[in-house]
């Protein structure tokens, strides 16, 4: 009986730790939201608001109302795709290469690749920046998104090569004995029986593209490109006299819309796949 | 240029798909031709076409984007190439200037030192202590996991980090409220004062290593333990600036957890059930079984942490970005890098930064490859 009372306290600790915990994760996504339908006053209260007594749309709409904002809206929409597209199409065909074909120098080739996620991606920024500096790229989407297409990410290319590697290789053979070509088979038997995966990594990549601040700080340079981490953060001023706390976060909330939506759609790929192959995205 | 940036973008994306379709032909058949001279079998032939062929695109990126500029980057960094002047050799400059001269370059070394020592021990714990939690397998599990991985997906978007500056604020900021109002019970009042006496000798202590003197380190001495209503100024002092991002560090651990939570996955169940047997409690089995075999995932949480450290950007960019005073207090590495190259375009020197950091980080590696014989437990007992 006093064992069954231990075990039933034992629980209840669990569970109190595991609810603490979880709110103080989510936490500023609540606060992020609550404060979005504050009025200025209540946003800078000295005394703690946890819901505002009037729930106020002024700063959504002072928001949609910008229109830069909605210009750097439709940037950021415009560079995740196009580079979500061509990054993750090259990633699917080289995992393909490293798993589904046996050619000379594949091992070598592989090597290589793994030994570039030791390489910082920002220690190469400055050459980079060179590079498209003397391609007249400076002031353009272009530095963002096309590197992807060359199946940039090794660690994504490595996640998907592990889940090709597991189909067994007879559906190749008897595809070809019916005369499929390796496009074919790529296209239409291994890219559906890695679906799970391939989402996986389509979130990692989205979600990188979403928050890059470093690269779009460097690159697009006038403000029409801005993408919107960079118009975000440039809200906050610290020279203005008082921040307009409501409308800075009404701004963040719809910038992280697409982040919970995509991550709540994803969720149950993601955490299977990166205790699989203990990765980081 | 066409005056559109998304359609000359589009235009550029299209040109790069129609390059990268035909160096893949072009390495393919290249390949090919090698494979008939060394006499490969027919079928060897075609297979060695579609290897190279499929992985084209990341062998052309990786001489274009990796090979190419690292070359040059390392040429560079020995000029004082500065964008719209041409290189002129420099020998060694750019590195004595780095590692002799340059005052913010060791302050960011410093602080990245800081974030190690005393950030990323809390990291693990935390993502540790979490992983445990679930480990438990209660039911509901898999919700409580969704919640503690969230901010690895927000963690590092400006807006959310927006939302962090305002948390913050020392004086109205909710977390220091919250503070104020749990300190109001003596245990957690003191517990509260203790942190931040703790705290802010430790910082004065790392300033000091940073600036050479430690008048600072000797005020916060002298001033004794935090008077009753003192909370952490978060976001208002260098000796609390570092602190801010470790907060952060610790709030984003969720895939150091999901890491852990497959090492406590891998720990077999009939040693515990053995040990359970023999009457060991859950804490000695924890230590004594499932911690040892676990040191795996500890190490290569430690590496990743640690490089991840060094290139730690969004944080500071958004939290200290117009603050002169306070940002050299919490640059990273990879912040200074940033800052040192593109605010006068210096190539040179920016490229002696990121040879620095390049070495930093394979050296990091190296030495913890060689220290985990000594305490990585890779094998049951």
């Amino acid at each position: 009986m006093s064992r069954m009372v231990g075990q039933i306290a034992v629980k209840a600790v669990l569970y109190v730790l595991m609810t603490a915990a979880s709110i103080v994760m989510a936490f500023p996504l609540f606060w992020m939201i609550s404060t979005s339908l504050k009025s200025l006053q209540e946003a800078n209260a000295p005394k703690i608001i946890w819901i505002p007594t009037q729930l106020l749309l002024d700063a959504y709409r002072q928001v949609l109302a910008d229109p830069r904002f909605l210009r750097s809206y439709l940037n950021s929409t415009f560079y995740a795709a196009l580079a979500l597209a061509g990054t993750l199409l090259s990633i699917a065909a080289v995992a393909y290469a490293f798993s589904r074909i046996r050619w000379p120098g594949r091992n070598l080739v592989f090597f290589l690749m793994l030994s570039t996620m030791m390489i910082p991606a920002q220690a190469l920024i400055v050459p980079q920046y060179v590079f498209f500096h003397r391609l007249g790229w400076i002031g353009s989407f272009n530095p963002l998104i096309v590197p992807g297409y060359f199946a940039g990410g090794a660690a994504m290319i490595f996640l998907l090569r592990q889940a090709m590697a597991q189909i067994p290789i007879e559906m190749d053979e008897s595809a070809f004995v019916d005369g499929a070509s390796h496009l074919q088979i790529w296209w239409y038997l291994v890219l559906p029986s890695v679906k799970a995966p391939l989402a996986t990594v389509a979130t990692f990549l989205f979600v990188g593209f979403w928050n890059n601040l470093l690269g779009p700080l460097i690159y697009t340079q006038s403000s029409d490109l801005y993408t919107l981490p960079v118009f975000v953060a440039q809200l906050y001023n610290i020279n203005n006299p008082t921040q307009p706390w409501p409308t800075i976060m009404a701004a963040a909330v719809l910038t992280t819309v697409p982040l919970v939506i995509v991550f709540f759609f994803a969720q149950r790929f993601i955490l299977e796949s990166v205790v699989i192959t203990g990765l980081k995205g | 240029m066409t005056e559109n940036p998304y359609l000359y973008t589009l235009l550029t994306v299209a040109a790069t798909v129609a390059f990268i379709v035909v160096a893949s032909f072009g390495l393919g058949f290249l390949a090919r031709g090698v494979a008939r001279l060394a006499g490969f079998s027919r079928l060897r032939q075609s297979s060695t076409f579609a290897g190279y062929f499929f992985a084209a695109p990341w062998i052309v990126g990786f001489v274009i984007f990796v090979v190419v500029p690292m070359a040059a980057s390392l040429y560079w960094s020995f000029t004082n190439y500065r964008i719209p002047e041409a290189p002129i050799w420099v020998g060694f400059r750019n590195y004595t200037r780095l590692l002799l001269e340059d005052r913010e370059f060791r302050g960011s070394m410093v602080n990245t030192l800081f974030l190690t020592v005393i950030g990323l021990p809390l990291q693990i714990s935390a993502a540790l202590l979490l992983a445990v939690l679930l480990n438990q397998k209660q039911r509901g599990e898999r919700v409580f996991r969704l919640a503690f991985y969230l901010p690895v997906i927000l963690g590092f978007n400006a807006a959310v980090l927006l939302c962090w500056r305002l948390m913050l604020n020392a004086g109205t900021g909710i977390v220091n409220q919250i503070i104020r109002a749990l300190s109001r019970f003596p245990p957690l009042g003191y517990l509260n004062r203790a942190v931040i006496y703790v705290v802010e000798i430790v910082n004065a202590f790392f300033l000091g290593i940073n600036n050479g003197n430690f008048t600072l380190f000797n005020k916060v001495i002298a001033s004794g333990f935090p008077a009753a209503n003192r909370v952490p100024m978060w976001i208002q002092t260098p000796l609390w600036s570092k602190m801010a991002v470790i907060l952060l560090m610790v709030w984003g651990c969720g895939t150091m957890m999901l890491i852990f939570l497959a090492g406590l996955n891998n720990v077999p169940r009939e040693l515990q059930e053995a040990a359970e047997v023999d009457g060991a409690g859950p804490w000695k089995r924890f230590w004594r079984i499932s911690f040892p075999l676990i040191t795996p995932y500890i190490f290569y949480n430690l590496i990743v942490g640690m490089i991840a450290a060094i290139q730690i950007f969004e944080p500071i960019y958004v939290l200290y970005r117009d603050n002169a005073t306070l940002a050299p207090s919490a640059y990273s590495l990879v912040y200074y890098l940033w800052r040192a190259t593109f605010r006068f375009n210096e190539i040179g020197y920016g490229s002696a930064i990121s040879w620095v950091v390049l070495v930093l980080i394979l050296l990091i590696t190296l030495i913890q490859f060689r220290l985990q014989n000594r305490w990585v437990q890779y094998e049951l007992y």
